[in-house]
């Protein structure tokens, strides 16, 4: 990521610069595929509530076979209630895909926030900020997260927090950078002659030409927020009574599932999230490969 | 889990050229590894010191107990010292190697901390080097003839393994090993990490240990190895397009020869630091597989600690591995400066 | 990872000061039954193999695992279990709860009930040669009784103890201050005080805090001596041959710590390991099929249920904590009872391998065991729920959300489950569905076991989860339901579980304490249960079957008494006989390991899911990469 110095095309009008990058994504195949991966899964999630209702879910209301492997009318088998796996897993992209995603964007604003402010400002702000980064840098991520989820409590919010605090440095930095370019460029100094003030300097013309860069960063960090998630959970701080990948692995962990060699309840939360996190990986690096052609091969 | 700070694989960050002398700048990274120490025991304390918990009550369930026996053990465990009281303790025994006083296990966190470092090392090391072997193997030689077939099934195979949990591999790796496939019962034992019926010395022992390896260290390594193989590819083929390569070539050196002698040395040193940085992170790994495995190390001592939560014990963990993690970093810089021609050459 | 073993690691065991099981004179243990593994055919064949020195059960250590051991300071049960095996106590239990001899040969009371004299064995030595004396049981007993740290763990046990003294080598005397029929409960193999070496021990007393008493073998008595121990690993044991209640069936005995309940079962099939105690429906199910594995179900020693927080308070009357104001009314309490179907529980969540629950002591101790009299059971009856709400003016909002008349906050509630246990997640659902059709919404928080009890003390709650397990003896149990249990003004101490104080219960509570004909106590422990029941404070979800494994071809005779009509094996929550009375089988059966079809189904599986996916990615690379080199 850091690779990134030289952002294709931020000086060209913005409309334009994007249909070309649309162009040249479209261009790689690899990127594609994650990208039909994700909308894919997406959809799914989305369309969720449309065919998937309380009926199916609700373990007063469900009325299928005790941890059944696939039969007639439940494709994946069921959980130890006797739910339909498939329809869990289905119904578990929507928690998991949206603690990954609200995780990033916390990520992101955290990470952006910090980095274009040790940017702009060099001064004492812009040291303290790049020594709180270090800091961070030099924590361990998981018994960071394991230890700040430990004390917000169990749950959704406080995982989603954890990983927001223990990723955001990646961005700060990058930013950081990004903006220490940008800022060195003529029309910066224009726009400072012309009695722009801090606020808008950062806001009005050094953020846009970050933003790219912000982007492909946060398509990474999914990946990586969604693997954390499900390790979060999986170590006992989610929420039981949740449905996600994560918790339905613990749950099929704990619940005996490998001595039941219940592969239908182990193995479809595994590879959902494979899918995804290798769905945005793949147009992350696709979408970097795009901005920075230097990068062939790679 | 790595994926906590690196997203996706990703290139080790370029430092420049650095000028300054070798002591300054030992002695100017050492000070900045000691005020992050210090910062990290600042953090580690606040965090663990937010936390409501009434462990008292959750220890003493297992037996009838009296007010009296409540009170002696809220004494023993120190809870309640005013909280200046508590960071100043906590500040002064860390730096003396105490690490304070666990709940669950009524002992000091430190001679806990201790008998679990042998098998996480073990580990973590066996993990480490076979990692780091098969990586930068595996990358150097899809680097060099990127877009190969063999580059192909590299670099797709690692990034598969990289999107995958960690412990959810280890799972399926334990029923496919351990509960048995298909006519073959149960190659490798389940968890632990010697079966205690056999002697605990000897060639048997190593054996025995060396057994109860396979398993955790394998699934460190499939998820660990990827990020290896994507840095070292990346380097080589920056490398690639250099001058001096075609230099090489010039002079009449068969390809290998360019690739072991000239490429490899100055492609290693960006995935040298990395390599360094990632060591730090994978201790953090250690703590699902151990999970997964019930290997003894730290990673399970986190795991146990968890449960209560015992937050001495967490506080420990969290801040032995924390220490692991800014060492590493410490090293990486040094080994970045030994190894760099560039600074040498000054 | 965390499993459903040893519940929370709360259980109120045997053991507790101030109790009433009368035991006149001496009391020789029952014959304790040794039931072979019929099922295997191959019980006949059951002599134990030449070279029996060599043999060693191998078990999988107690779920909770060992904290320390330091038998002053230990609390969590796997710690017990390894004391059970190393330090001998005066009385031994028998399968029934009732205490027999071991160090003492007998015991008589004086008139007063103040004065207990043991006679104890003459000629027992300790795993060193130094005889075992009165004055080992003394010093023991007074360490705990003066010393604050060596009391952290037994402590209330000798609180009524006035004095105990050795006059000679053979003869404990203990003085009791108030009249205490249960002081043969007070030293017993793991749920009571293990005895000591006075010569080990005496020179650690001053610093026994950081005595982690880890010297090997350790100096002891009993069935076993520890030889060695790592922790989070094993404990290994030798059978000590001349050990007085009988020699033990195998030559070592090492128990074998495992995080996770799966892999002890891998590890069990795979003939790693002999015996595991507590697996889970789904593993117990599973294992079922397999020939060589005895599966056995005890009668449930604990109960899993729901507590009200009605009127959190402390001892003085003073309110406290933040439970929802409507829970103070009988109506929505039993409404809560009648929303509640313990058979679908009992199906679903426990896979059926449990007891619907009513009574609040368990069915293991059949002598406590309280029933609701016909026609007065709380039935699954949703409408009837419904009813009786609308009855009591809590009308349905516009979200389906009944609203409490007099405070006019509606019936919003929140159940604290415990985050390691899959039990409560399960019931948690169901409750939160049944609830919602009565127009009780439920938010579900999940705590760790730290968080949630200390939420527990303040009262910040409306219901929590629970569930506790108790030994032959229900006086701690039952204590924790009084009113001298709420908490002090200032938010320590108390051990309450629901806050729950009733006059007519704690006046019930004394008279059990001083009845000596045990009829007429179980009638008054009756009472109390029934007022419990009524009050709808704590609901009995159901009293879960503890569920053992062992293998055949290795172990006979791990499992105890006799099973009863529905299969049903007493409780054996005392491993010392189990362990004790073991031997190995004859290694006949050796062949024809289980096959897992679910394990090669799933291996393969995955290979072809794999395989197909790192060729789409080859496929997809190749692309990509032709594409960069244009």
């Amino acid at each position: 990521m850091s690779a990134l110095d030289t952002p294709a095309g931020l000086d060209v009008p913005r409309h334009h610069a994007f249909s070309r990058f649309c162009r040249a994504f479209a261009k790689r195949p690899a990127g594609l595929a994650g990208l039909g991966l994700l909308v894919a899964f997406g959809v799914l999630a989305l369309a969720a509530p449309l065919f998937i209702g309380d009926d199916q879910l609700n373990v007063i209301k469900v009325d299928g076979p005790q941890l059944s492997p696939p039969v007639d009318g439940y494709p994946l088998g069921t959980d130890q209630a006797g739910r339909s796996v498939l329809l869990l897993v289905i119904w578990g992209a929507r928690e998991s895909l949206s603690i990954g995603l609200i995780a990033t964007a916390l990520t992101v604003v955290l990470g952006s926030t910090v980095g274009l402010l040790a940017g702009h400002y060099q001064g004492w702000i812009g040291k303290i900020l790049m020594h709180v980064t270090d800091w961070f840098i030099a924590l361990p991520s998981l018994p960071l997260a394991i230890s700040l989820s430990a004390v917000l409590g169990q749950g959704a919010a406080s995982i989603t927090i954890a990983i927001a605090v223990t990723s955001w440095t990646a961005t700060a930095r990058l930013v950081r950078a990004q903006t220490l370019s940008v800022e060195a460029r003529p029309f910066i100094e224009r726009a400072k002659v012309l009695g722009a003030g801090n606020t808008q300097i950062m806001i009005r013309h050094v953020l846009p030409n970050v933003m790219p860069l912000i982007l492909v960063s946060s398509t990474l960090t999914v990946a990586s927020a969604i693997l954390s998630e499900a390790t979060l959970t999986f170590l006992g701080l989610g929420d039981p009574t949740s449905v996600t990948w994560g918790s339905m692995l613990q749950a099929a962990f704990l619940g005996g599932a490998v001595t039941a060699g219940a592969w239908w309840y182990l193995m479809p939360p595994g590879i959902a999230i494979l899918i995804v996190v290798l769905g945005f990986t793949l147009v992350g690096r696709a979408v970097e490969h795009v901005l920075n052609p230097r990068m062939v091969g790679r | 889990m790595s994926s906590l700070t690196t997203a996706g694989p990703a290139k080790a960050k370029g430092q420049g050229v650095r000028r300054s002398d070798l002591l300054p700048y030992l002695g100017s990274k050492l000070v900045a590894a000691l005020v992050s120490f210090m910062v990290t025991l600042v953090i580690g304390f606040v965090i663990f010191s937010l936390m409501p918990a009434d462990p008292v009550r959750t220890l003493t369930r297992g037996r009838p107990t009296s007010e009296a026996q409540l009170v002696q053990v809220r004494l023993q465990l120190g809870l309640d010292d005013p909280i200046w009281q508590r960071f100043l303790t906590f500040v002064g025994n860390t730096l003396k190697g105490e690490l304070g006083y666990s709940w669950q296990f009524q002992q000091s966190v430190s001679s806990l901390v201790l008998d679990r470092l042998g098998p996480t090392l073990l580990l973590m090391g066996t993990a480490a080097a076979l990692s780091i072997a098969l990586g930068l193997w595996l990358g150097i030689r899809s680097g060099w003839r990127h877009g190969s077939l063999f580059d192909r099934i590299a670099s797709s195979s690692s990034l598969m393994l990289w999107s995958v949990p960690t412990f959810w591999l280890g799972m399926i790796l334990l029923i496919a090993f351990s509960v048995g496939i298909g006519p073959i019962p149960s190659l490798l034992p389940a968890g632990g990490m010697s079966d205690p019926s056999l002697p605990q010395e000897g060639w048997a022992h190593i054996v025995d240990v060396a057994k109860h390896l396979v398993l955790p260290c394998l699934t460190m390594v499939l998820v660990v190895f990827a990020q290896y193989v994507t840095v070292m590819r990346s380097s080589i083929i920056d490398e690639m397009g250099s001058p001096y390569l075609l230099t090489a070539r010039a002079k009449g050196l068969t390809d290998d020869a360019v690739r072991r002698r000239h490429a490899v040395p100055n492609a290693l040193l960006p995935s040298v630091t990395m390599i360094f940085m990632h060591l730090g992170i994978l201790v953090s790994g250690a703590i699902t597989v151990e999970s997964v495995y019930s290997w003894p190390g730290l990673g399970y001592l986190t795991y146990e600690a968890l449960r209560i939560p015992d937050l001495p014990l967490l506080q420990g963990t969290f801040i032995v591995f924390s220490a692991s993690v800014i060492i590493m970093n410490l090293l990486a810089d040094v080994v970045y400066r030994f190894l760099d021609p560039r600074v040498r050459a000054q | 990872m965390g499993t459903s073993n040893s519940r929370r690691g709360r259980s109120a065991l045997a053991a507790c000061a101030l109790s009433g099981t009368l035991l006149a004179g001496v009391t020789l243990p029952a014959g304790t039954a040794t039931a072979t593994a019929s099922s295997s055919g191959s019980a006949a064949a059951a002599s134990a193999p030449s070279g029996q020195g060599e043999t060693t059960l191998r078990v999988k250590m107690s779920g909770s695992g060992v904290d320390t051991l330091n038998p002053f300071l230990a609390f969590f049960d796997g710690a017990y279990d390894v004391f059970a095996g190393v330090y001998p106590t005066l009385n031994s239990l028998d399968e029934q709860g009732s205490p027999g001899p071991y160090l003492a040969e007998s015991w008589t009371q004086s008139d007063d009930k103040l004065t207990w004299t043991f006679t104890l064995r003459d000629g027992l030595k300790w795993s060193d040669g130094t005889p075992i004396t009165a004055e080992d049981a003394a010093w023991t007993l007074n360490l705990i009784m003066t010393d604050a740290v060596a009391g952290t763990a037994n402590g209330s046990l000798v609180s009524n103890f006035e004095s105990v003294t050795a006059p000679d080598a053979t003869t404990l005397v203990i003085k009791t201050k108030e009249p205490q029929a249960n002081v043969t409960y007070v030293s017993v193999p793991r749920s009571g005080i293990p005895i000591v070496p006075k010569h080990i021990w005496e020179s650690q007393a001053k610093n026994l805090k950081d005595y982690k008493n880890d010297t090997f073998p350790l100096v002891g008595y009993g069935p076993w001596t520890l030889t060695d121990y790592k922790p989070e690993q094993y404990a290994k044991f030798d059978a000590n041959k001349d050990f007085v209640l009988g020699k033990p069936g195998f030559g070592h005995m090492v128990q074998q710590s495992f995080k996770s309940v799966d892999a002890a079962v891998a590890a069990l099939r795979s003939g790693q390991l002999d015996y595991i105690n507590n697996v889970n429906p789904t593993q117990f199910k599973a294992l079922q099929a397999d020939k060589n594995l005895l599966t056995i179900q005890e009668v449930g020693n604990g109960w899993t249920g729901l507590e009200i927080n009605y009127n959190a308070r402390t001892r003085t009357g003073k309110k406290i904590g933040t439970g929802h104001p409507a829970l103070g009314d009988p109506v929505v309490r039993h409404a809560i009872a009648l929303a509640t179907d313990r058979k679908t529980l009992v199906a679903k969540v426990r896979d059926g391998l449990a007891v619907p629950g009513a009574g609040y002591l368990p069915p293991a101790w059949p002598q406590w065991t309280w029933k609701p009299a016909p026609g007065e059971e709380t039935p699954f009856d949703l409408d009837q729920a419904n009813k009786i709400l609308d009855d009591a003016g809590y009308t349905k909002g516009g979200d389906g959300v009944r609203v409490d008349p007099k405070s006019g906050k509606p019936l919003e509630l929140r159940l604290g489950i415990h985050a390691d246990d899959t039990d409560d997640a399960g019931i948690s659902n169901y409750l939160k569905g049944w609830l919602e059709t009565v127009g009780i919404k439920l938010k579900i928080q999940t705590l760790s076991m730290s968080a949630l009890n200390s939420d527990l003390a303040k009262g910040d709650w409306d219901l929590l989860m629970d569930g506790w397990t108790t030994g032959p003896d229900p006086t701690f149990l039952l204590g924790i339901q009084t009113c001298a249990a709420l908490p002090k003004d200032d938010g320590t101490a108390g051990n309450t579980d629901s806050f729950f104080c009733d006059e007519k219960y704690d006046e019930l509570f004394k008279k059990q304490l001083t009845t000596f004909d045990q009829a007429e106590r179980a009638k008054i422990v009756g009472e109390m249960q029934s007022i419990l029941y009524k009050a709808d404070v704590n609901q009995m979800h159901f009293n879960h079957n503890m569920l053992d494994v062992a293998r055949t071809d290795t172990v006979t005779g791990i499992v105890t008494g006799q099973p009863d009509a529905q299969g049903m094996y007493p409780a054996q929550s005392y491993s010392f006989w189990g362990y004790l009375k073991a031997t190995p089988a004859a290694a006949e059966a050796t062949a024809a390991k289980e096959e897992s079809g679910g394990g090669s189904a799933l291996w393969i599986g995955g290979a072809v899911l794999l395989l197909v996916l790192v060729g789409g990615g080859i496929a997809l690379k190749r692309r990509s990469s032709a594409d960069d080199r244009e």
